[in-house]
């Protein structure tokens, strides 16, 4: 039987080996569940898996996009916990943006202790900055502002569509301005751009 | 007030209106004159020739926060007032609730620096076009065409359904929002006058004005006209 208060894990790793002896370890566990298992994110932002802990492997993120990765889980709440799962080494930079990392060649108990400090983590220190701009959303707006198009901006990003339009989607959440006017009104008064950017 | 009791033909006019301000600027639109006495909704109505069920709709609307109008008990026929009411409203946004507001916004931004009283400007400029074409859109192609449909006047060739008008229905309340949003929070500090106040009560009461009578377009017309459309078509 299920314990109603386990929290729910969906795994997004493309090796089926790993998946296969990661859902075996959580399986011992008497505080996490695995309620889905995806082999990229592509999949998991077309169903409505509703999850509590996302371990991902960042080895699928294309290389562009790992600054972003908050950006693609917006829609599962700010509480979300992202931890990473890793065969390798990261930049400090890409890592920082998850609440916790598991090795793959962590013991078991290892993993579930690193989980569950994730999770605590991510409660004590939210990644996702409820009120302020991230960098990088404030340098979409600022295109946004200029009337560039969600495609110039993926371009000049060298990230999808999807992540522009997740980005802005979180911008307009966090400023409270949806209309692009309105937007542009916003980055004008607080200086990050002027109106010479128009001419 | 019992918050859990919707008005009925039977509740006085009178206690309609004590409870509930926003009725006044309803009372305007449909030429209802105060000084009715302890008449009812419906001897009121009847005395204007109104339908006394749209009456109700709208004042529950106006007066219960989560009040859910169904068309039930409406006739085809009210529709011609419910479309007279609702140009009624657009007069009333277009010249009294949305002018105010932009000249208040005119003379707070006096006090900003130029680019930003430009913006500003612009924006609200924007906005007001914006409304502008939304409410001629509605008085000048939907408004006839469900006039049309009443005298069963459409040809075939009319392939304008009343569906389509939803599909289209933008939301006009968006940029009032971030308007809102802007001088609550990023209009600098220092420029703190009551009036930047003053103009944030005005566009809280437009913005549940617009809710309101979105949700009357929304909810009412477009459910009564889709009726009107079916018994038409059944009849050919």
């Amino acid at each position: 039987m299920n314990r109603p208060d386990k929290l729910k894990i969906v795994l997004i790793e493309p090796s089926e080996i790993v998946t296969a002896g990661f859902k075996s370890i959580v399986e011992r566990s008497h505080e996490f569940e695995i309620t889905n298992t995806f082999p990229n994110p592509e999949y998991y932002n077309h169903t409505h898996a509703k999850a509590d802990i996302i371990v991902i492997n960042p080895a699928v993120i294309n290389y562009n996009e790992r600054f972003d990765i908050r950006s693609f889980f917006s829609n599962d709440g700010d509480n979300i916990t992202i931890v990473a799962l890793i065969y390798t080494g990261y930049e400090e930079s890409v890592m920082r943006l998850y609440d916790g990392s598991i090795n793959i060649y962590d013991s078991g108990s290892r993993i579930l202790q690193k989980l569950h400090s994730a999770v605590e983590d991510a409660r004590q220190n939210p990644k996702n900055e409820l009120n302020e701009l991230s960098t990088r959303e404030r340098d979409i707006l600022i295109a946004v502002a200029k009337g560039k198009t969600n495609k110039e901006i993926a371009d000049d990003f060298n990230i999808s569509v999807y992540t522009v339009i997740s980005h802005r989607r979180n911008i307009s959440r966090k400023l409270g301005i949806n209309s692009i006017s309105g937007l542009t009104v916003y980055a004008i008064m607080n200086k990050l751009i002027d109106m010479s950017d128009f001419n | 007030m019992n918050n859990n009791i919707l008005y009925t033909h039977r509740t006085k006019l009178a206690d309609i209106v004590a409870e509930n301000s926003c009725m006044l600027s309803v009372l305007q639109r449909l030429n209802i004159k105060l000084g009715f006495g302890e008449a009812t909704v419906a001897e009121a109505c009847r005395r204007y020739n109104l339908s006394a069920d749209l009456f109700l709709i709208i004042s529950n609307i106006y007066s219960f926060k989560d009040y859910l109008p169904s068309v039930e008990t409406l006739k085809p026929s009210d529709t011609v007032q419910l479309t007279s009411y609702l140009r009624a409203s657009h007069r009333y946004y277009k010249e009294l609730c949305f002018p105010l507001i932009h000249e208040k916004i005119h003379s707070l931004v006096k006090e900003l620096d130029q680019v930003s009283r430009h913006l500003i400007d612009k924006f609200y400029d924007d906005y007001d076009s914006e409304i502008e074409n939304h409410f001629a859109y509605e008085e000048n192609f939907v408004f006839p065409y469900i006039e049309r449909l009443l005298m069963n006047e459409n040809n075939d060739k009319d392939k304008f359904r009343i569906g389509k008008f939803e599909e289209n229905h933008s939301n006009i309340g968006e940029k009032l929002n971030d308007l809102k949003n802007i001088i609550i929070k990023y209009l600098p500090e220092t420029y703190s006058s009551p009036l930047r106040f003053d103009i944030l009560k005005d566009i809280y009461a437009v913005e549940s004005e617009l809710r309101k009578h979105s949700l009357i377009e929304n909810r009412l017309l477009v459910p009564l006209v889709e009726k009107i459309e079916n018994s038409n078509e059944q009849a050919r």
